[in-house]
C-alpha cells in the first residue's frame, strides 16, 4: 500500500517532527505524574496513565506546546528583540547605584524578616516552615555557594562535595565530645569552626593535588569515589565515628548484669555564647539558628564576591575560558584549581558544623552521593558562577518540594530533578539567574570559541 | 597468602562477575571512543536490560523448569530481550540527552550534567513504574554444580554468563574490525572531522555506537539479574565498577575493556578473603585513583582508533 | 553589584514561594466536633522506600485502633473524639526531624506511635522530648534509646539486649551449634543487634566469626556490591560453621541466602526481625528459604480471641493481612488510649507521659500485656522464633525461652 507522497512529506516535515516530540513530552509528563506500578504489576502504572482519558489531556498540552513553539519559531526574531529591549531597559534602570544599593538593602531586609513573614503568613505550620528555612534552605544555600566556587568559578565538576560536609560535621562532633573517642578537652561548637574548616581544607588539598591534573570527566569520577570513601570510612570506623549507629558517646558500667550510665553525650551540643557579658544559648528553636546562618552567609557571600572580582577570580575566569592560553600567560592553573577546591571544601566543612549542632544527631547514610548531586542541581539550576542565582535556585528547589509534599510522593523527587537537569542543559545551561560572564562564555563556546569550563583538553571537539 | 585457601573457587566466581563487568565496560568504552564522553547514564541502560530480560522471562518461563535445548533457546531469547531493552534506552538517551547538546556545541560540563540528570530520571521512573522491590528473574535453567575444576565447583550460572559474554564480545570484535560500521566507528574515534570529510555520517555512527553499547549493557543486565534479581537501583554499583574496569584496561580500547572487566572481577573476588568486606569499595576506588594518576591510559592504552 | 534580574525574579519568587507554602503543610489544628474535644494520635514510620511494607503494617493497625475507639467498641463511649495522622520519615535519620516537627507543631497531636526505626528515633527523640510528647514505639529495638534519658520514650517490644542473647541461646540449646558466622549489614540496627548476639554467643561457648557485609545497592538502603556475596559464600562454605546469623533486612538476606546455598553451604540460616517478611521468601525462592529460622520480638500468630477479632478487621481496612509489628502497634495505640480514657475530657501531652509511667500501669493487649519499665523499656523480654516452612510461609515456633527449655 503506497503512502501518498503528500502524507509522506508531511510526516517527514519539521513541523510534524516537532509535534511528535511535543506529544512524546506530554506522554512522559503524564507517566511522571501518574500512577505507580509495582513489581508484581509492572504495567499497572503505565496502563493507568496511558490507557486512561487523562492521556488526552497531556496530548492536548503537548499540542499547545507545539503551537507555542511554532508561533515562536515564526516570530523568533521579534520575540527575541522584545525580550532584549525589556532586559536592556531593566539593566539601564538597575544600573545606577542609587537604585542598586536600596534594592540590595531591600533583599537583605526581606531575608531578615523571613521568619516573621512565615509566622504571619503561615501561623499553623510555622515551626515546620521555619525548620525548612534553616535546615533545607539555609544550610544548603551555604553548601551551594561553596560548590559554586568549584563548579561555577573554577569550572570543575565535583561530585563528592558532601564528603567535606561530613568531615566538618564529624570534626565538630569530636571536639564537642559527641564521638566514642573523646578529645583532650571539650570545645564550644563555635570554636570547632576553625578545626572543621582546617580539616576540610586539608582533605580538599589531599584530594585535589594529585587529581586536578586529570581530565575533567576523570576528576568527576574521582571526586565521586572520594565522596563514597568518606561515607564508607565513617561507617566502618565504629570506634571513632560511632559507625552505622551514628554519633553519640555513652559510657556504661555493668555490675551484676545491671548496666548504669556513667557518662553520656548523645548529640552535638547547640551553639552558645558566654562571653563578655553576652549570654545566649541556641536551642531546638529554629529562629536563632536562622539568624546565625544569615550572618554567616552574608559574611561568606561578601567574601566570595570580593574573591570573584580579585586577581584569583580573574585567574579562574581565564582558566575557565581557555586553559592553554591561561597557562601561556603564566597562570599556574594547578595552584588556582586547588585553591578553588580548598575554598569550596572549607565552605562545605563550615556548613557541616552548623548541621551537626542544629540536628545534634547524625549517621553515615546522610552523607550520600545523592546529596552531593542535589547540591550540584541547585548550583546548575540557579546559575553556575552566579552567587545570587545559586541562592535563588536553592531556595526554589528546596521550598517547592516541601510545599508539594502532600500532592506528590516524596520518592518521586529525583524523577523531576533528573528531568530538570537534562532540560536545563539543553535549553538554559546558564541557569535561572545567570552570571553575565558565564552566559557569554557559554555563548562563545557554542560558536566554537573556548571551552567554557576547565573540563577538557582544549580543542577536543565532542 | 590470604586467598590461597579458596583460590580456584574465588577465581572462577570472580571471572563470572568479570564477564558481566566486561560487557558493561564495553558500553562505556565505545561511547568514550567516539564522543570522549563518560556516559553516566549507561548504568541505567544496564538496569533496563535487566527489566527487559525480566519481562521476557516472566512471560516465557513463569514457574516452569525447562531443560536442555529449551533452556538454551530461552536463554538466547532472554538475552535478546535484555539487549533490545538496553539498546532502545541507549538510542533514546543519545537522541534526547546528548544530541541536542552536540548540536549546540555545548561544553563538556553540560554533557556530564545531562548524563547525571538522565541517569537519575531513568532509574527513579523505573522505580515508580516497576516497583521498588527486587524481583527475581525466573531462570530458564536449574542452577546446580555442573563439574569441578581443581576442587572448585562450576555452577550452571557461571557457564551461562561466560558463554553469552564470550559470544557477544566475539561478535563485537568482528563488527569493529571487519564491517563498514566498525570502520566508521574507528574513523570517528580517531578523528571526527576528517571522518565526516571522508563521507562518514557522524550522527548515524554515534547513534549506532550507542545502540551497540546498549545491546551489550542490556544483555549484561539480564545476566546479572539471573543471579541477583532486578531492581531499579541495580545500576549504580556495577556501573561504577565497570567504569573502573574500562579505565583500568584503557578507556576507548575494546580489548582493554574486556581485560579490565575480567581483571577487576577476579581481583575483587580474591580480595574479599584478604580485606574485610566493608573496606572493599575503598580499595576499588583507591585502585582507580592510582591507575588514573600513574597510568591514565590504562593497561592496554587508549586508542579505539587503532586496531580494536 | 546586583543585577536587574534579581529584583525582577527574586522578590516575586520569594513571595511566591512563601505563598505556595500555604498550599502545602497539611497539619490539622485541634478542632472541636460538637462539644467533644478532638485529640489526634499520630504514627511516624517508613511509609515510602524499601521498608514501606513494615510502615504500612503498623500504620493501619494504629488507624484501626482509633476507628474502633471512636466507634466505642474497645473502651466504650469516650469523652473525646479521636483523629489519626501519619508522617513518613522513610526510616531514616535525615527525614525524621522534619517529620517530628510536623507532628509536634500540630497541637491536636497528644501522643505518637513510633518512630518505627531506631536510627530515626535517635534523630527525632530530642525534639519529642523537648515537647514532652509521648512516643510509644512498636519496633525500635536499639538498646541505647532507653538509656538516653528521654522520659517520653516508650517501646512495647523487647530491645536488642533481649533479641541478641535469645538468638544465641537458640543456636546453643536448640541447634546445638558450636560455631557461628555472625554477619551484619552495616546498618544502625544490625550493627547493634549483632554486637549483643556476638557477646552472648561467646559467653555461651560458641565460636563466633564476625563479618560486616554491607547491604547492597540491590536493596535500596545499601551501598554495597552484591557481586561480593558469592565470594562471601565461598568463604563461609569453607569455614562451614553450624549456623550463619544474619543481622539485617530481608532483601539482602535473600541475596545472601541464595549465594550461600549456591556455594554449597548446608548449615542453618538464622536471622532477625528485619527478615521477618514474606518478601524474603519470594526473593530467595521457596526452596532456598525453607528451613530458615527468624527471630522477632513481635508475635504474629496469636491464638488469643483478641487477635482473631483483630485480623479480619485489619484486612478490611488495609486490604492485606496484618504483618510484622501490626499487633504491637495496635496494642501500643490501645495502651495510650487506655491512659487517655482515665484522664477524661481534658487530655494533655504531659498527662499521657505521666500516665504511661505510672507504677502499676498495665494494659492487656492482643499480643502481650503492655507494661513499661522506668526507662521506657518494655517490661518483658519475650522473643519469638519463626521458621519458614516448605510451603513458603513463615510459621511461629514459639517463645525462644520455651523452645530452649
Amino acid at each position: 500500500m503506497a503512502v501518498p507522497a503528500g502524507v509522506a512529506r508531511l510526516l517527514r516535515s519539521q513541523d510534524f517532527r516537532r509535534l511528535a516530540s511535543c506529544w512524546a513530552i506530554g506522554l512522559v509528563v503524564d507517566v511522571m505524574t501518574g500512577a505507580a506500578g509495582s513489581n508484581t504489576a509492572p504495567t499497572a502504572g503505565l496502563a493507568a496513565d496511558l490507557g486512561h482519558p487523562r492521556v488526552l489531556v497531556f496530548l492536548a498540552l503537548g499540542t499547545v506546546l507545539w503551537l507555542g513553539l511554532t508561533a515562536y519559531g515564526r516570530r523568533r526574531e521579534q520575540v527575541r528583540a522584545r525580550i532584549q529591549l525589556v532586559s536592556t531597559n531593566a539593566s539601564r534602570l538597575m544600573a545606577p547605584p542609587r537604585v542598586r544599593y536600596p534594592a540590595l538593602v531591600g533583599v537583605l531586609v526581606l531575608a531578615i524578616l523571613a521568619p516573621q513573614l512565615v509566622n504571619v503568613l503561615l501561623p499553623a505550620t510555622k515551626v515546620f516552615w521555619q525548620q525548612v528555612l534553616v535546615d533545607d534552605v539555609g544550610i544548603f544555600v551555604l553548601l551551594a555557594i561553596g560548590l559554586n566556587v568549584v563548579v561555577g568559578f573554577a569550572g570543575l565538576l565535583d561530585l563528592g562535595y558532601i564528603a567535606f560536609y561530613a568531615i566538618g560535621a564529624y570534626v565538630s562532633a569530636y571536639w564537642t565530645g559527641a564521638l566514642p573517642v573523646q578529645p583532650p578537652f571539650h570545645l564550644n561548637p563555635f570554636w570547632t569552626f576553625p578545626m572543621a574548616v582546617a580539616a576540610a581544607i586539608v582533605a580538599g588539598v589531599i584530594l585535589g593535588a594529585p587529581t586536578l591534573r586529570l581530565r575533567g570527566d576523570y576528576l568527576a569520577i574521582v571526586t565521586l569515589g572520594f565522596g563514597e570513601i568518606i561515607q564508607i570510612v565513617a561507617r566502618n570506623l565504629t570506634s571513632v565515628t560511632g559507625g552505622p549507629q551514628g554519633v553519640g558517646y555513652l559510657k556504661t558500667r555493668t555490675v551484676n548484669g545491671q548496666s548504669t550510665v556513667v557518662a553520656r553525650q548523645l548529640t552535638v551540643p547547640h551553639f552558645s555564647i558566654h562571653l563578655l557579658g553576652i549570654n545566649f544559648d541556641w536551642t531546638l528553636d529554629n529562629v536563632p539558628y536562622y539568624y546565625l546562618l544569615l550572618v554567616l552567609a552574608v559574611g561568606i557571600i561578601v567574601a566570595f564576591r570580593l574573591l570573584e572580582n580579585s586577581r584569583v577570580g580573574r585567574a579562574w575566569t581565564a582558566i575557565r575560558e581557555d586553559e592553554v592560553a591561561a597557562e601561556a600567560c603564566g597562570i599556574n592553573t594547578l595552584k588556582y584549581k586547588i585553591m578553588a577546591f580548598a575554598i569550596g571544601a572549607s565552605t562545605s566543612g563550615f556548613a557541616g558544623v552548623l548541621f551537626a549542632s542544629k540536628n545534634g544527631f547524625f549517621d553515615p547514610p546522610i552523607f550520600s552521593v545523592q546529596l552531593s548531586i542535589l547540591v550540584l542541581v541547585f548550583v546548575i539550576f540557579g546559575g553556575m558562577g552566579s552567587i545570587v542565582g545559586v541562592i535563588v535556585g536553592t531556595a526554589v528547589l528546596q521550598v517547592l518540594p516541601q510545599s508539594l509534599r502532600h500532592q506528590f510522593p516524596q520518592q518521586d523527587l529525583f524523577i523531576y530533578v533528573g528531568a530538570l537537569l537534562v532540560v536545563m542543559m539543553i535549553f538554559r545551561p546558564q541557569g535561572l539567574i545567570p552570571s553575565r560572564r558565564r552566559s557569554r562564555e557559554l555563548g562563545l563556546a557554542e560558536e566554537g570559541v573556548g571551552g567554557a569550563d576547565a573540563m577538557g583538553a582544549p580543542g577536543t571537539a565532542p | 597468602m590470604c586467598f590461597t585457601q579458596n583460590f580456584w573457587s574465588l577465581l572462577i566466581s570472580g571471572l563470572a562477575n568479570g564477564f558481566v563487568y566486561a560487557l558493561i565496560a564495553l558500553g562505556y568504552t565505545l561511547v568514550y571512543g567516539v564522543l570522549q564522553l563518560i556516559n553516566f547514564a549507561h548504568s541505567e541502560v544496564f538496569m533496563s536490560g535487566g527489566f527487559g530480560g525480566l519481562f521476557v522471562m516472566d512471560q516465557l518461563v513463569g514457574s516452569r523448569q525447562p531443560h536442555g535445548a529449551a533452556s538454551v533457546l530461552l536463554l538466547v531469547v532472554g538475552t535478546l530481550g535484555g539487549a533490545a531493552a538496553g539498546g532502545t534506552v541507549a538510542f533514546i538517551l543519545e537522541r534526547v540527552a546528548y544530541r541536542p547538546l552536540r548540536r549546540r556545541n555545548a561544553p563538556k560540563l553540560a554533557y556530564l550534567i545531562s548524563a547525571i540528570g538522565a541517569s537519575y530520571f531513568l532509574f527513579n521512573i523505573a522505580g515508580k513504574e516497576f516497583g521498588r522491590q527486587s524481583a527475581n528473574i525466573p531462570t530458564p535453567y536449574t542452577n546446580g554444580t555442573l563439574f569441578h575444576v581443581f576442587g572448585a565447583q562450576v555452577q550452571t550460572y557461571y557457564l551461562v554468563v561466560a558463554g553469552v559474554a564470550l559470544v557477544m564480545m566475539l561478535l563485537l570484535d568482528r563488527l569493529v574490525a571487519s564491517t563498514r560500521l566498525g570502520q566508521g566507528i574507528r574513523a570517528v574515534a580517531q578523528d571526527a572531522d576528517t571522518a565526516s570529510l571522508m563521507g562518514v555520517n557522524i550522527n548515524r555512527v554515534i547513534s549506532q555506537t550507542f545502540v551497540i553499547g546498549g545491546l551489550l549493557g542490556g544483555a549484561a543486565g539480564f545476566l546479572y539479574g539471573l543471579n541477583s534479581g532486578v531492581v531499579f537501583t541495580m545500576g549504580f554499583t556495577p556501573g561504577l565498577k565497570a567504569f573502573t574496569a574500562a579505565v583500568l584496561g584503557g578507556i576507548g580500547n575494546i580489548r582493554g575493556a574486556m581485560l579490565g572487566g575480567l581483571l577487576l572481577g577476579v581481583v575483587e573476588s580474591l580480595g574479599v578473603s584478604c580485606i574485610p568486606f566493608s573496606w572493599q569499595d575503598v580499595i576499588a576506588f583507591g585502585i582507580l585513583v592510582l591507575v588514573l594518576m600513574v597510568r591514565p591510559t590504562g593497561l592496554l592504552g587508549e586508542r579505539l582508533g587503532r586496531s580494536a | 553589584m546586583l543585577e536587574s534580574r534579581v529584583l525582577k525574579l527574586a522578590v516575586p519568587l520569594a513571595v511566591g514561594a512563601l505563598a505556595l507554602t500555604a498550599c502545602g503543610g497539611g497539619s490539622k489544628g485541634g478542632t472541636t466536633a460538637g462539644s467533644k474535644p478532638t485529640y489526634t494520635i499520630a504514627y511516624e514510620g517508613p511509609l515510602s522506600g524499601g521498608n514501606q511494607q513494615l510502615g504500612l503494617n503498623m500504620k493501619f493497625a494504629v488507624q484501626l485502633a482509633i476507628n474502633q475507639a471512636n466507634a466505642g467498641t474497645t473502651f466504650g463511649t469516650l469523652p473525646f473524639k479521636l483523629a489519626f495522622t501519619s508522617e513518613d520519615d522513610q526510616g531514616s535519620a535525615t527525614a525524621s526531624p522534619a517529620a517530628a516537627q510536623a507532628l509536634i507543631q500540630n497541637t491536636s497531636v497528644v501522643a505518637v506511635v513510633g518512630p518505627a526505626f531506631s536510627g530515626a528515633t535517635k534523630a527525632a527523640e530530642p525534639y519529642f522530648s523537648a515537647a514532652n510528647l509521648a512516643t510509644v514505639s512498636p519496633s525500635a529495638t536499639a538498646p541505647g534509646l532507653a538509656q538516653s534519658g528521654w522520659t517520653n520514650f516508650f517501646r512495647v517490644v523487647a530491645d536488642d539486649n533481649s533479641q541478641g542473647p535469645a538468638d544465641a541461646t537458640y543456636v546453643k540449646k536448640v541447634l546445638h551449634g558450636t560455631s557461628v558466622y555472625s554477619i551484619d549489614d552495616a546498618s544502625s540496627y544490625a550493627a547493634g543487634l549483632a554486637g549483643t548476639f556476638d557477646s552472648a554467643a561467646q559467653a555461651d561457648g560458641i565460636a563466633v566469626t564476625h563479618k560486616t557485609v554491607p547491604g547492597t545497592t540491590q536493596c535500596q538502603a545499601g551501598t554495597g556490591n552484591v557481586q561480593e556475596y558469592s565470594a562471601v559464600a565461598i568463604t563461609v562454605k569453607t569455614a562451614n560453621p553450624s549456623a550463619v546469623f544474619y543481622a539485617g533486612y530481608y532483601c539482602d538476606f535473600a541475596l545472601l541466602a541464595k549465594a550461600l546455598r549456591s556455594a554449597g553451604y548446608t548449615g542453618q540460616l538464622v536471622s532477625d526481625d528485619g527478615s521477618d517478611d514474606p518478601h524474603y521468601v519470594s526473593q530467595a525462592g521457596v526452596s532456598i528459604a525453607t528451613g530458615t529460622v527468624i527471630s522477632c520480638a513481635c508475635q504474629e500468630t496469636i491464638n488469643s480471641a483478641g487477635y482473631q477479632a483483630f485480623a479480619p478487621q485489619f484486612q478490611a481496612l488495609a486490604g492485606f493481612a496484618p504483618g510484622t509489628y501490626s499487633a504491637e502497634s495496635y496494642d501500643a495505640t490501645n495502651a495510650i488510649l487506655s491512659v487517655m480514657k482515665g484522664l477524661g475530657a481534658s487530655v494533655t501531652r504531659a498527662a499521657i507521659v505521666a500516665g504511661l509511667h505510672a507504677s502499676g500501669f498495665s494494659y492487656a493487649g492482643i499480643s502481650k500485656t503492655v507494661q513499661f519499665q522506668a526507662d521506657g523499656n518494655y517490661g518483658g523480654s519475650a522473643v519469638y522464633m519463626y521458621k519458614v516452612g516448605s510451603d513458603g510461609k513463615i510459621n511461629e515456633l514459639g517463645l525462644i525461652s520455651t523452645l530452649a527449655g
